[in-house]
């Protein structure tokens, strides 16, 4: 039975905001205030973020020195290691009720992937999986990553999946945590066959790409439209 | 009685799962629905819920430990209640009816934050109900609008003026440029669900310009026989760019749910190769004098031609003007390259009557035509951007004032 998915554009905003944003928003969903699954799509400024599974090795640099570079430094409860986001990656944070799809983690994680895969294959980009490795890959370089979070079956967190991403940010850490990893780009695939509006592009084709997987049809609401709809609830 | 904390299948394909941070410790009082710990398997991590009401007596697996779907990895029992028993058990069958158990116990949880309410600012700004409501659709501050209307009061006008300068509530990106949110993404969906690769919806405008004095001017400054000469073409790249300063509104890229408008000027410059069109980039052309600029598209023109661009050198630009004035056509129109919102199509220089002063005069004139997104770029601000262009043209001087 196809639902409506709640796609909320937010633009670009700080990682701080939306994480609360997000938390709001799963809460919501949990106590039935929001009855639809959300898609926050989003470009945070440059920021790393630690997970549940962070080991102190793969944060290459000084907290210090992150902080003198203008990066924010955050300690949150997705699943994976450390890693990198900020301007040119487009970020998505679905919050989805998994009773009312599949109760599946790793299938929900499989189809997160399938989404981005299908992302990518609509620009020219041959997106993979690869074994024992969440995330998407261009041959074996990586290009999005992956890490959610569950309670009650609502996810949140999300993907990041590298449109234009300046990736020498990503030598500060070592993404994912995995060793000798190389960070790619749509733009770097693509590299001189990258169209101009690359970035519309996967942002169309991530919100259409959920829309088919989980077989919904897109609402395009503002957070303002959500938190009036929780708020009128409540009161 | 005791009730077994166990580590929960979140997939059918889980096999085990790391016990990655207690959210209690041994001795808390918990409550049915309380989050107890938090499980990682492959990305994911699972909040484990509390089944039972009592205390936390026993923690089984630490921190960091990975465990089979179904082994014991924690006791709740009443304060004095003997747990011994379950202590060492560790081959408890695995919990399969997990997802149950969570929607049952929804109303425990605290809800959320209450929600911001929206900022009052607006409402003490003195405004008609039009111009508040055009503001509120337009995401534009009201504070941010000088009201003309009587007392200060802001009208519909000065919020429609208010349009062609980003609103105050903009998101501030990188020094270069920043960034508007849209008020609504839906226009994003509406465009690519409706028609899968839905055109640029553009306008045209366009307008003829005196040459004159720009005439007088190449001629006098050639005559200065110092390094390269200037073509008419380097000095409506230079008027463009000069004119694209004050009207940022023009100097854009759509990006599908936000505008991003730029406060440097990339001008994309079409040149026509053996097999097709390019178009170099002259960076930051706002900044450069007209004799940079001579040199500069000369550059790029040739190599251009030679098909030795680097990739940087004819991506990124902001705004593209395309001449074919010098193949003798009088007027065209350019289509857009997106996202850029806008371009503008520069005809040849031609001598033709006009009207001076009620006289019929011989005059240079040259036709421009503006290429707009009408997404970005509303019909008046392309407008004043062109009346701009033709002060600048038809006064030189103007560039520099």
């Amino acid at each position: 039975m196809s639902s409506d998915l709640l796609v909320v554009g937010l633009s670009r905003m700080a990682y701080g905001e939306t994480l609360a944003l997000q938390r709001t928003l799963a809460e919501a969903r949990i106590d039935g205030r929001v009855t639809n699954d959300m898609l926050l799509l989003v470009e945070h400024p440059p920021v790393v973020t630690l997970g549940r599974s962070f080991e102190k090795k793969n944060l290459r640099t000084p907290p210090e020195e992150l902080a003198a570079r203008g990066i924010e430094l955050f300690e949150i409860e997705r699943g994976g290691d450390v890693t990198f986001h900020g301007p040119g990656q487009l970020v998505g944070y679905p919050i989805y009720d998994l009773n009312e799809h599949k109760p599946d983690l790793h299938l929900f994680l499989r189809q997160i992937e399938e989404c981005l895969i299908r992302t990518l294959g609509e620009s020219g980009v041959a997106g993979r999986r690869r074994e024992g490795l969440t995330g998407v890959w261009v041959e074996d370089r990586k290009i999005a990553s992956i890490g959610i979070h569950v309670k009650k079956w609502i996810t949140w967190h999300g993907f990041a999946l590298n449109v234009l991403t300046d990736l020498s940010f990503f030598h500060l850490i070592v993404p994912c945590g995995i060793d000798e990893v190389v960070m790619t780009s749509m733009q770097r695939e693509l590299a001189e066959q990258a169209p101009h509006d690359l970035w519309a592009r996967a942002l169309d084709g991530v919100m259409l790409a959920f829309c088919e997987v989980f077989d919904q049809t897109p609402q395009a609401v503002t957070v303002e439209d959500i938190q009036y709809r929780i708020s009128n609830i409540e009161y | 009685m005791a009730t077994k904390v166990v580590m929960e299948a979140l997939s059918p394909t889980m096999e085990e799962g790391q016990v990655t941070k207690w959210l209690k410790g041994e001795g808390d009082k918990v409550a049915s629905g309380d989050t107890l710990a938090e499980v990682e398997t492959d990305k994911a991590v699972m909040e484990l819920v509390a089944r039972g009401d009592g205390v936390l007596r026993k923690i089984v697996v630490p921190e960091g430990t990975t465990v089979e779907v179904g082994s014991l990895v924690a006791v709740i029992g009443a304060e004095d209640e003997d747990i011994s028993s379950f202590a060492v058990d560790t081959a408890v069958p695995p919990a399969v009816e997990s997802s149950d158990g969570g929607a049952a116990d929804v109303a425990a949880l605290p809800t959320g934050a209450p929600p911001v309410p929206v900022s009052g600012d607006s409402d003490r700004v003195k405004a008609t109900p039009v111009a508040r409501r055009m503001a509120s659709e337009r995401s534009i501050d009201l504070a941010a609008v000088r009201g003309s209307g009587p007392g200060g009061r802001v009208v519909k006008r000065d919020v429609e003026g208010a349009v062609a300068t980003p609103p105050a509530a903009a998101i501030t990106g990188p020094a270069g440029f920043e960034d508007v949110p849209l008020t609504q993404i839906r226009k994003t969906i509406a465009r690519r669900l409706a028609e899968s690769t839905g055109p640029v919806p553009h306008f045209f405008l366009t307008t003829e310009i005196d040459m004159e004095r720009v005439v007088e001017a190449r001629t006098a400054l050639n005559a200065l026989d110092e390094g390269p000469r200037v073509s008419y073409n380097d000095i409506v790249l230079k008027v463009i760019a000069a004119a694209l300063v004050e009207h940022r509104a023009c100097n854009a890229w759509w990006q599908g749910d936000h505008i991003r408008y730029f406060n440097e000027v990339h001008l994309g410059v079409a040149v026509a190769v053996k097999d097709g069109l390019i178009t170099p980039v002259l960076r930051n052309a706002h900044l450069k004098t007209l004799r940079q600029i001579a040199v500069e598209v000369r550059d790029l023109a040739g190599r251009a031609r030679e098909k030795k661009l680097q990739p940087h050198e004819y991506t990124g630009s902001t705004f593209t003007v395309s001449n074919l004035g010098m193949l003798d056509i009088d007027q065209f129109t350019g289509v857009i390259n997106p996202p850029e919102a806008g371009l503008l199509a520069v005809g040849s220089i031609v001598e033709k009557p006009a009207v001076e002063d009620g006289q019929v005069v011989v005059r240079k004139r040259m036709r421009v035509t503006m290429s707009c997104d009408h997404r970005v770029i509303d019909g008046a601000v392309g407008a004043r951007y062109l009346q701009t262009v033709r002060r600048m043209l038809e006064n030189p001087l103007a560039i520099v004032w």
